[in-house]
C-alpha cells in the first residue's frame, strides 16, 4: 500500500505527517521531535547534516549552515525581498543561471530547490524508518502567496529528494483542512498564520466537506525571523554598550547574539520578564572591532528584558500583520463579526501580544486549542491519505480509538470515524494568488485571472495585432495589480511566429491562461486564423531550467 | 448513473458548449445572483472536481474533466467579480466588459492599441519590432457579462466616478444603468455592491 506524506516545508521548521486508519501519525525526529528544523549544514568535517543536529553548527561555523532556504527559493537573485533577506545570512549566495540564487558551499555549489531537497530527503528517510514502508509520494505545503516560479521550484525540490509530489496545498488551506475535516460544518474562518518566515491571512468558508478559501493575502517577508533580529540588534547595542566592541562585523557573535534573541522571545511568551546571561564563550579578533590588541575572550553578555519592552520592540511588526489582515476582510467584503473562529498557525502566534491584537481585530479569542505547529502538517496528511485513497483502507476502526503514542494524533480535531470520511472526501477550492495578465500596446497590461479565483481555472481571450503586417507577437506575461505592465511582475514571455502578414487588427489571436490544481500558470497562444498554436510553461525568472543540468558541479550528495 | 458517468456527461457538456455565457456554464438561470452561483459552484465540485476523480478516471477523461471544472470555476468567478475583486474598489475593471455590440475587427479603435515598445530586456529588442499585441474589439461571448451599449455606458462612467472616489455618483450611474438594462444581473448587483459601500461609509 503506497502511502503519502504530507509535509510542511517551512523557513525555519519542517513537520512530516501521514493518515493512518487510526488517525494522523507524525514523523519524529532522532529524539522523538516532531519538529524539525529546516536547516542543512555542510561541517568542515566534510558530509551533509540536516535537521536538529545540523543546527549545532550554526554556532562553531555558521557559513556552512544552510538556514531559511524558503526566503529563496524559486526566485531571481535580483528580486528586492531576496536581496534584503541575504543580508540576514552568513552563508554565500550568487547568482546563477536564470538569474537563480546558488549557494556556495566551498567546492559546491547548490540550488536552492537541492537545498530543500536535503531536508524532504531527511523527513522522507525518517518517516520510512518509522513507518517501515518505502515513501515515494507527498503533497507539499506552500504559503498561499506563493508565486509560480516559487512552486515549481518547490515540486523540483521534491523530485529531487525521490518524491513523486502529488499536490501543493496552500498552508492555510492545509489548517482549516485539520480544523474542520469531518465535522460537517458550515462556517466562515480566519487563518491566522504567523511563522518563522512568512505571514499570512487567509478566509476561509466550509460547507461541509468543501473548502473555499474567500480571499488570501500576506507579507512575505514578516517572520518570527524577524523579530530575532529586531531584538538581536537591541542585543548588539547592549553588547557594545557593556563590552565595548560592536558585534555587528562578527558572523558568529551575531549569530549567537541571534540564538539569545530567539530563547528570550520564547521565554516571553509565558513569563513578564526574562533575565540572565547570554553564554558568548568566543575569542574575538577585536582589530575588527574598536579597540587595539589583539582578540578578547568574551565570556557572556548579561541581559534583563520585560515582556513590554519586548512587545514595544516588535510593535511596528506584528501591526503590519494586523493591517493585512483588515486588509484581506475588507477584500472579501466579510465583517469580522462573520468569522466563527480564528485558528493561530506559526510559532508567533503564541506571542501574547499577538493574540491580544487579533482578539482586538475580529471582537473574538482566536483558537489556541490547535497546535500552531503542527496544524498545517496534519492537513497535508490528511490531503495526501486523500488523494492516495488511504484513507479508505481498513475502514472499520473509529480515530477516536487512536492510541495516544507520542506520535499519534487523532484525525482532524474533531473525532472521526473513517467509514464517514471514506464517503466525505474533503474537496478543497484553493485560490489563485495573483492577478495575472499580459502586456498590451501602450504599456498596459490586460488581466486574464483575477486574484483569490477558485483554482483549478481557465479562461481565454482574444487580441489583434496592433501594426500592419506584424508576423510575429510577443506575449509578455505578468502578476500584479497595476494597470501599466512596467508596475507589475514579469513572469516570462510566449513567442508567436510565423504569422500571416494582414493589415492590423485583422489576426484574431487567443490567449488562454490556465492555473492548474497546485497553482502553476500555464499559457496557451492560438492563432485562430492558421489554427497555429503555441503552449508554454513559462519559464519564469530565478526558476530552475527544466531539463537544464543541474547548476551543480557534484555529484548527488548523501546525507550522512 | 454511476459516478464516473455522471462526471464524464457533465463534463461533455460543458466543453462542447461554444461561447457559453457564465450562467449558462454553471446551468443557472440567468438572473441568478453570486450566492446561487456558489452554490452552484459547490455543487460541481463536489461532483467534478479534478481531485476526486485522479485516481478513477483515465488521463484523456480527467483532463475532460479538468478543463470543464477550470471553465466553471472562470465561471463562477466572472459571476461574483465585483464583489470579489480586492478591496479597493476601483478596480472594477474593463476586462470584465464585453463590447456591447460586436464591433468589427479594425474598425473601431479600441483604447488599448496604440503600439508602443514596452520595457523589454535588451536581446530581443533589438531583434524584434514593438510586437505587442492589441486588445480585440470582438470578445467571445463568453467573457465578460453582456448588456446594452447605453447601460455600458453608464457603467463605464460608474467606473470612472469610482476610480476618483465619488461613490454617490457611481451610484447614480450604475442606477442609470440598471434602467437602461434592467436585464442585467451583473449590473444589478454592482449597484447593490457600490450601495453597500455607501451605507458602510460614515
Amino acid at each position: 500500500m503506497a502511502v503519502a506524506l504530507g509535509i510542511d516545508l517551512g523557513t525555519t521548521n519542517s513537520v512530516a505527517a501521514v493518515a493512518t486508519p487510526t488517525g494522523v501519525e507524525f514523523i519524529l525526529g532522532a529524539r522523538g521531535e516532531r519538529v524539525h528544523p529546516s536547516v542543512v549544514a555542510f561541517p568542515a568535517s566534510g558530509g551533509v547534516v540536516v535537521g536538529s543536529d545540523a543546527k549545532r553548527y550554526r554556532l562553531s561555523e555558521p557559513e556552512h549552515v544552510v538556514h531559511s532556504a524558503k526566503r529563496f527559493i524559486g526566485q531571481s537573485t535580483r528580486a528586492p525581498l531576496v536581496q534584503l533577506a541575504l543580508t540576514g545570512v552568513h552563508y554565500a549566495v550568487v547568482e546563477g543561471a536564470n538569474q537563480q540564487p546558488i549557494v556556495v558551499m566551498r567546492d559546491r555549489r547548490m540550488t536552492i530547490p537541492e537545498i530543500s531537497a536535503q531536508v524532504l530527503r531527511h523527513l522522507r528517510r525518517a518517516a520510512e524508518r518509522q513507518l517501515g514502508t518505502p515513501i515515494e509520494e507527498a503533497v507539499i505545503t506552500v504559503p498561499a502567496n506563493f508565486t509560480d516560479g516559487q512552486r515549481q521550484a518547490t515540486r523540483e525540490a521534491g523530485r529531487l529528494a525521490g518524491l513523486d509530489v502529488i499536490r501543493l496545498i496552500n498552508e492555510p488551506t492545509a489548517a482549516a483542512l485539520a480544523y474542520g475535516f469531518g465535522r460537517d460544518r458550515d462556517q466562515t474562518i480566519a487563518v491566522f498564520d504567523f511563522g518563522g518566515g512568512t505571514f499570512d491571512v487567509s478566509l476561509l468558508r466550509i460547507d461541509g466537506e468543501v473548502f473555499e478559501v474567500l480571499a488570501s493575502d500576506g507579507d512575505f517577508f514578516l517572520g518570527g525571523d524577524d523579530l530575532d533580529l529586531a531584538l538581536a540588534e537591541h542585543l548588539a547595542g547592549e553588547f557594545h554598550r557593556v563590552i565595548g566592541i560592536d558585534p555587528r562585523p562578527h558572523p558568529a557573535l551575531m549569530m549567537r547574539l541571534r540564538m539569545g534573541a530567539e530563547a528570550i522571545k520564547i521565554h516571553l511568551s509565558d513569563h513578564a520578564a526574562a533575565e540572565g546571561e547570554i553564554e558568548i564563550d568566543m575569542t574575538i579578533d577585536t582589530q575588527l572591532g574598536q579597540r587595539d590588541g589583539g582578540s578578547d575572550r568574551i565570556g557572556s553578555l548579561p541581559f534583563a528584558l520585560t515582556r513590554a519592552e519586548f512587545e514595544e520592540r516588535i510593535t511596528g511588526y506584528v501591526e503590519r500583520a494586523m493591517v493585512v489582515t483588515q486588509q484581506v476582510m475588507a477584500a472579501a467584503r466579510i465583517d469580522p463579526r462573520q468569522i466563527s473562529e480564528v485558528l493561530c498557525v506559526g510559532g508567533t502566534t503564541r506571542i501574547p501580544r499577538v493574540r491580544q491584537r487579533l482578539a482586538e481585530v475580529f471582537g473574538r479569542e482566536p483558537n489556541i486549542a490547535i497546535h500552531p505547529d503542527e496544524v498545517v502538517a496534519h492537513g497535508a496528511a490528511i490531503q495526501a491519505g486523500s488523494l492516495t485513497g488511504n484513507l479508505v483502507t481498513n475502514s472499520g476502526m473509529a480515530a477516536r480509538d487512536a492510541v495516544a503514542t507520542a506520535g499519534h494524533s487523532p484525525l482532524a480535531l474533531g473525532a472521526l470515524a473513517l467509514p464517514e470520511m471514506a464517503a466525505r472526501r474533503p474537496v478543497l477550492l484553493d485560490v489563485n494568488p495573483a492577478t495575472l495578465a499580459i502586456h498590451t500596446a501602450g504599456g498596459y497590461t490586460e488581466r486574464l485571472l483575477t486574484k483569490n479565483a477558485p483554482i483549478p481555472i481557465e479562461r481565454a481571450r482574444v487580441f489583434t495585432t496592433s501594426r500592419d503586417n506584424q508576423t510575429r507577437v510577443e506575449i509578455d506575461c505578468c502578476r500584479g495589480e497595476a494597470r501599466r505592465y512596467a508596475d507589475n511582475e514579469p513572469l516570462g514571455t510566449l513567442l508567436l511566429d510565423g504569422l500571416p502578414a494582414r493589415p492590423r487588427g485583422e489576426l484574431h489571436i487567443e490567449v488562454q491562461f490556465r492555473v492548474d490544481v497546485d497553482g502553476i500558470l500555464h499559457v496557451r497562444a492560438t492563432d485562430q486564423t492558421s489554427g497555429q498554436q503555441q503552449e508554454a510553461h513559462l519559464q519564469v525568472l530565478g526558476a530552475p531550467v527544466p531539463g537544464a543540468p543541474d547548476a551543480t558541479n557534484h555529484p548527488a550528495g548523501g546525507e550522512r | 448513473m454511476s459516478a464516473r458517468a455522471e462526471v464524464l456527461l457533465w463534463a461533455q457538456r460543458v466543453t462542447g458548449r461554444k461561447g457559453a455565457t457564465a450562467h449558462q456554464i454553471l446551468e443557472i438561470p440567468t438572473g441568478a445572483n453570486s450566492d446561487d452561483a456558489r452554490d452552484a459552484f459547490h455543487k460541481i465540485a463536489r461532483m467534478a472536481h479534478p481531485d476526486l476523480h485522479r485516481r478513477t478516471l483515465e488521463p484523456a477523461e480527467l483532463e475532460l474533466v479538468t478543463t470543464a471544472y477550470a471553465r466553471a470555476a472562470a465561471a463562477y468567478q466572472e459571476i461574483r467579480g465585483v464583489r470579489m475583486s480586492t478591496g479597493r474598489i476601483r478596480t472594477i475593471r474593463d476586462g470584465e466588459i464585453a463590447a456591447p455590440s460586436a464591433a468589427t475587427a479594425g474598425t473601431g479603435d479600441p483604447p488599448l492599441r496604440k503600439p508602443v515598445t514596452g520595457p523589454r530586456s535588451p536581446p530581443s529588442t533589438s531583434i524584434a519590432p514593438p510586437n505587442k499585441l492589441a486588445a480585440a474589439s470582438e470578445e467571445p461571448a463568453s467573457v465578460g457579462p453582456r448588456m446594452s451599449a447605453r447601460a455600458l455606458h453608464h457603467y463605464r462612467r460608474a467606473e470612472l466616478a469610482l476610480s476618483r472616489g465619488d461613490l454617490a455618483g457611481a451610484v447614480l450611474l450604475l442606477r442609470m444603468a440598471v434602467a437602461s438594462d434592467p436585464q442585467s444581473a451583473f449590473l444589478r448587483s454592482a449597484l447593490s455592491e457600490v450601495e453597500a459601500e455607501v451605507t458602510k461609509k460614515p
